[in-house]
C-alpha cells in the first residue's frame, strides 16, 4: 500500500513536468517536438544582446518554415564550432578571421551584410585625457601613461580582434600590452558584461555602437573616441562549407542568406532601435563591402 | 538591495500573469531534470546494489573514485559531453547536441556518481542481518535486494532529491552542450545567466525566485514520502 | 534415513578453522539442541545447515540429497528450512507485512496468505497489533514476530540460534512456551543452539556438545548430563566436581579411585586398573551433613566450607576436603544447617553419583 503512493507520486512528478512543458510549449505556439528542419546559427555576442536576432528570428522562422537554433558565441568559440559541423552559419564581425576560414575552405563567400562603427567610451571625466584623440593615439596615450583602465574582451571576439589591430596599427606588439600592466583588464566575457565592468570600474573600453546604445541607460559611460577609419565594424553571415564540413544544412543557410540581403529585410535592419535610441544601431549593405 | 524586493515582485507577476516564455522555461527545465534523475535513477539503484552485493578486486577502489566524482565541476562534464556529440565527435551523427536529449543525457552523467555512491552507503547502512533473515526466509537474489532497498528507502529517496537538485541548478553543463537557445533548450540557470550578463538583474532574481520554489514544492512532496 | 546429515564439514575465516570434521544426523521430526559455549561456532554450523554459506570443505545433505549440487538445488532447498537469528530483527515495516514476507516470496496467493498470518499472528498473541510497525516492538515480541515469520512458511526444518539470549527471563519464557507450542502442533524438526544447558534439557530429544569448533558428544540431554565423555563437556555440563586419579582396585564393577592424600572415591566403572581418569561428581549429588552419617553412601569426606554463594534459590558451597569439593544445596538447607564460611561438614555421595571419565 505505501509502496504505491510513492510510485504515484513518482508518475505524477513526471507527469507534472511533462504537463508544463507542454503547457509552456502550447504558450509559446509551438509543438513539443517541432517536426521542421532547425539550422543553427553562430551569433557574435554583439548581435545578439542588440536583440536584432530576436526581432528577426520569429520572421524567418514564419517565411521558411524553419526552426532558428541561435547560440550567442564570441567569434573564437563561433569558428570552432563552425569546422566542427556543429552550426550551418556564421553571422559574425571579425573580419581578417572571417577571410581565413574562407580562405582555409570551412566558408563558402563572405557576404557582409551590415555596418556600424566601434567606438571607445569611457568615464565622463576622461582621466586620460584621450577625448577626441584618433583611435590608435588614444591607445598610445593610454599604454604611456597608464592613467586610466582598459577593459578588454579577451575572448577572441570580433570586438578584440579590432582592438589588437588598433594595438598593432599604434604600433604595439600585443604581447606587451597584455602584460603592461593593472590597468589592462581582461574581462573574458561578452560585450555587455564587459560594458558593465568597464562603467563599474569607471574605465575604457571598445565597444560597437549597437551593444553600446542598447545598454546605455544602465551605463555610467560616454563616446570618448569614434572618429576613425579603422573603427568601421562590418557584420558578415558566413555559410559554412558543406564540402569541407559533412551535415551542415546549405540550402536553409542560403536562405537565411538571402533574407539577410533582402531588400526588405535590409530596410527593416536599418530601422532597428531607430525609434528607441535615436540613430541606427546597424546600416545595411546588402552583401557589399563598405566603403568608408 | 532593493533588487531582491524589486525582484520579488517581478517574481510574483510573472508567475501570476502566467508568462509564457517563463513557463516555457520552467517546463522545460522540470522536464529536462525530471527525467534525467528518474532515468539515471533507474540505471544506479540496481548499479549501486550490485555494487555493495558482491565482492570483486578493486571495489574500495571504484567507490572511492565514485565518491571523487561526486563534485565534478559541471564545465567539465560539458565539455566531455559537448565533444562527445558534436558532429565532429564520435557520437556526432546522432544529431543530438544542442537539443534537450543531449541535455538530459548530460546530467545523468553529472548525477549517476551522486546516485551510485549514496545507493552503496545507504545500502551499506542497512544491518547485515537483513538480507541474511531474507535469504533465510526464502528469498531470491532479486527479491533480497528489494527488501534491502526498501529497508534504506530514506535514504535512497534523500540521494534522489539530492541528484536532483544538483542536476536543476547547474549551468555549465547546461549551456555548453545545450547552447541555451531560447524556446528549445533555454533552462532557468542558463536564463538567470544571460540575463545577468545582459544586466536585467531584475528578472535574474525572479527566475531565480521561481527555481526555488519549485524545488521546494518537489523537496515537500518527496519528504512526505520521507516521512512515515 | 536422516532428514539432514553432514560429513565432515569443515568451515574456515580468514583461515582460522571454525568447525573441524562435524558428523551429525538429524532424524526427520527431532528435536536437536545443540549446545557449547558462545563462540563455539554453533551460528557458523546453523548458517551451513540452512545454506546460507559454502563450508569450506565437507558435504552437506538435506533429504538424501548433496546440498552442494548448484545453487538452485541449495536455494530450493533453503525454501524448506528456516532460520531465526539469535538478535531479533524485524523489517521496517508493520508486524502484519514481516510475517507475510516468506509467503510473498513464494508466491502464496492473497486469500490463503491472509488466513496463514492470521492464525500464526494468534499463536504469537499479537493478532491486534498487526497493523503497527514492527520496529516499535520490544525485543520480546520481535523475537516472537521472528519466529512466527519463519513457521508460517510450514518449513520442514525450523534452525533456532539462541533464541531466547538476548531476552528477559519472562520473554524467555514465552518464547520457550511458543516453541513447545511448535513442536506439538507441527512436529517440524527443530535444531536450535543454546549455551543454556537446562534449555536444552527441557525442550530436547537429542543433544549435541559443540565446543571448539567439534562435536564432542551427542546423546539424549540425561546422558550427557550424566556421563559426559570429556572433560570439557564434563566441564560444560556443570559437572563441578572433576577430580584426577588413578583407579587402584576394581571389583565387580566398583573402583577405588586414588585422588593422592590417600583418599579414595568409589565408583561404577568397568576401566581397569592402572587407568589414569576423571571422577565426576555433579554438586547436587552431595550430601551435607554436620556429623557423619551411617548411610549407604560409600563416599564420605570431612572438610571445611571455604565459600558459600548464592545461586538463585539454590547455595552454592565450596569445601576443602584437601581436595576441593562443590556442593549445590538449598538455601533453606543451608540456612537449617547454618552452613557458613570456616564450618567443618562432611560431604557424602554415591558411588552410583560418580561418572568416571578416562583421561586422554
Amino acid at each position: 500500500m505505501k509502496r504505491n503512493k510513492i510510485f504515484f507520486t513518482l508518475i505524477g512528478l513526471l507527469l507534472i513536468s511533462l504537463l508544463a512543458s507542454v503547457v509552456g510549449c502550447a504558450a509559446q505556439g509551438s509543438e513539443p517536438l517541432p517536426p521542421q528542419p532547425r539550422l543553427r546559427v553562430a551569433t557574435t555576442t554583439s548581435l545578439y544582446d542588440t536583440g536584432l536576432w530576436g526581432y528577426l528570428e520569429p520572421m524567418f522562422e514564419k517565411k521558411y518554415n524553419v526552426a532558428l537554433d541561435i547560440l550567442s558565441l564570441g567569434s573564437g568559440a563561433a569558428f570552432q564550432y563552425a569546422q566542427r559541423g556543429d552550426v550551418d552559419v556564421l553571422t559574425i564581425h571579425d573580419k581578417p578571421n572571417e577571410l581565413k576560414f574562407v580562405a582555409d575552405g570551412y566558408g563558402v563567400e563572405r557576404v557582409p551584410f551590415a555596418y556600424n562603427y566601434f567606438l571607445i567610451v569611457g568615464p565622463a571625466a576622461d582621466p586620460a585625457g584621450i577625448k577626441r584623440l584618433s583611435p590608435e593615439d588614444a591607445f598610445k596615450k593610454l599604454f604611456e601613461t597608464g592613467a586610466g583602465s582598459f577593459v578588454s574582451r579577451g575572448d577572441n571576439s570580433g570586438t578584440q580582434s579590432k582592438e589588437k589591430a588598433i594595438w598593432k596599427n599604434a604600433g604595439f606588439d600585443y604581447a606587451t600590452v597584455e602584460k603592461a600592466g593593472a590597468w589592462y583588464i581582461e574581462s573574458g566575457q561578452g560585450m555587455g558584461p564587459t560594458l558593465q565592468m568597464a562603467s563599474q570600474k569607471q574605465a575604457y573600453t571598445l565597444t560597437d555602437m549597437g551593444t553600446y546604445l542598447s545598454y546605455k541607460s544602465k551605463l555610467e559611460l560616454v563616446p570618448i573616441v569614434y572618429k576613425g577609419s579603422i573603427l568601421l565594424n562590418v557584420y558578415s553571415v558566413i555559410a559554412v562549407n558543406p564540402q569541407t564540413v559533412k551535415g551542415v544544412k546549405i540550402d536553409l543557410t542560403n536562405n537565411l542568406i538571402s533574407f539577410l540581403t533582402s531588400p526588405e529585410i535590409q530596410k527593416l535592419i536599418g530601422n532597428y532601435g531607430v525609434k528607441e535610441y535615436g540613430l541606427q544601431l546597424f546600416t545595411p549593405c546588402a552583401g557589399a563591402e563598405p566603403t568608408q | 538591495m532593493p533588487e531582491i524586493w524589486q525582484g520579488l515582485i517581478k517574481a510574483i507577476e510573472l508567475i501570476v500573469t502566467l508568462d509564457p516564455e517563463v513557463m516555457s522555461i520552467a517546463g522545460r527545465s522540470l522536464t529536462i531534470s525530471v527525467t534525467a534523475t528518474l532515468l539515471a535513477a533507474v540505471i544506479c539503484l540496481p548499479l549501486g546494489s550490485l555494487i555493495h552485493f558482491n565482492r570483486f578486486i578493486g571495489k574500495r577502489t571504484l567507490i572511492n573514485l565514485i565518491q571523487t566524482f561526486y563534485s565534478i565541476p559541471t564545465v567539465i562534464v560539458g565539455l566531455f559531453v559537448f565533444l562527445l556529440f558534436s558532429r565532429a565527435g564520435p557520437l556526432g551523427g546522432l544529431n543530438l547536441l544542442f537539443t534537450p536529449a543531449v541535455m538530459i543525457i548530460g546530467q545523468m552523467i553529472l548525477i549517476a556518481p551522486i546516485l551510485l555512491g549514496l545507493t552503496v552507503s545507504a545500502f551499506s547502512g542497512v544491518d547485515k542481518a537483513i538480507p541474511d533473515t531474507a535469504r533465510s526466509l526464502g528469498a531470491s537474489d532479486f527479491q533480497t535486494v528489494a527488501v534491502v532497498l526498501k529497508e534504506a528507502r530514506f535514504a535512497v529517496i534523500a540521494a534522489i532529491l539530492l541528484a536532483f537538485g544538483r542536476a536543476i541548478s547547474e549551468v555549465g553543463l547546461a549551456l555548453m552542450v545545450g547552447g541555451n537557445i531560447r524556446g528549445f533548450t533555454r533552462v532557468f540557470t542558463t536564463a538567470i545567466s544571460l540575463e545577468t550578463s545582459k544586466g536585467d538583474i531584475e528578472l535574474s532574481i525572479a527566475l531565480g525566485i521561481i527555481l526555488i520554489l519549485i524545488a521546494l514544492i518537489i523537496n515537500i512532496v518527496l519528504n512526505r514520502l520521507q516521512q512515515r | 534415513m536422516p532428514l539432514i546429515e553432514t560429513v565432515d564439514l569443515c568451515q574456515k575465516y580468514d583461515r582460522r578453522d571454525i568447525l573441524k570434521n562435524i558428523n551429525i544426523r538429524i532424524d526427520k521430526g527431532e528435536v536437536f539442541a545443540l549446545i557449547g559455549p558462545t563462540g563455539a561456532g554453533k551460528t557458523t554450523l546453523l548458517r551451513l545447515v540452512d545454506l546460507l554459506e559454502m563450508p569450506a570443505s565437507g558435504k552437506i545433505y538435506f533429504d538424501g540429497r548433496d546440498a552442494t549440487e548448484s545453487k538452485r538445488v541449495r536455494f530450493e532447498m533453503r525454501r524448506r528450512m528456516a532460520f531465526v537469528i539469535q538478535k531479533p530483527i524485524v523489517f521496517n515495516i508493520s508486524i502484519y507485512d514481516n510475517i507475510a514476507y516468506g509467503l510473498k516470496w513464494r508466491g502464496v496467493k492473497k486469500s490463503s496468505l491472509c488466513q496463514k498470518v492470521s492464525s500464526i499472528l494468534e499463536m504469537i498473541g499479537l493478532s491486534a497489533y498487526q497493523d503497527r510497525n514492527a520496529r516499535t516492538l520490544s525485543g520480546g515480541e520481535a523475537q516472537r514476530v521472528a519466529i512466527a515469520r519463519a513457521i508460517v512458511t510450514e518449513p520442514e526444518v525450523l534452525l533456532l540460534d539462541e533464541p531466547t539470549a538476548n531476552l528477559d527471563p519472562l520473554s524467555a519464557a514465552k518464547i520457550e512456551e511458543l516453541i513447545t507450542s511448535i513442536i506439538h502442533q507441527y512436529g517440524t524438526t527443530i535444531i536450535m543452539a543454546t549455551h543454556d544447558m537446562s534449555q536444552g534439557q527441557r525442550l530436547a530429544n537429542r543433544i549435541g556438545v559443540l565446543i571448539n569448533g567439534g562435536i564432542l558428544q551427542t546423546g539424549d540431554p540425561r546422558e550427557v548430563f550424566t556421563s559426559p565423555k570429556s572433560r570439557e563437556v564434563a566441564e560444560f555440563v556443570s559437572v563441578d566436581n572433576i577430580i584426577d586419579g588413578i583407579i587402584v582396585s576394581s571389583e565387580e564393577g566398583i573402583v577405588a579411585v586414588d585422588i593422592g592424600g590417600n583418599k579414595i572415591i568409589e565408583a561404577i566403572s568397568s576401566y581397569p586398573v592402572g587407568e589414569k581418569v576423571y571422577a565426576c561428581v555433579r554438586p547436587e549429588n552431595i550430601t551435607l551433613t554436620l556429623s557423619k552419617t551411617t548411610s549407604s553412601a560409600r563416599n564420605s569426606f570431612i572438610g571445611q566450607i571455604t565459600q558459600v554463594v548464592s545461586v538463585g534459590p539454590l547455595s552454592r558451597i565450596e569445601i576443602n576436603c584437601g581436595f576441593r569439593l562443590v556442593a549445590l544445596v538449598t538455601k533453606r538447607s543451608a540456612e537449617e544447617l547454618g552452613l557458613e564460611k570456616g564450618r567443618q561438614v562432611y560431604a557424602t555421595f554415591k558411588a552410583t553419583g560418580v561418572h568416571v571419565l578416562r583421561e586422554n
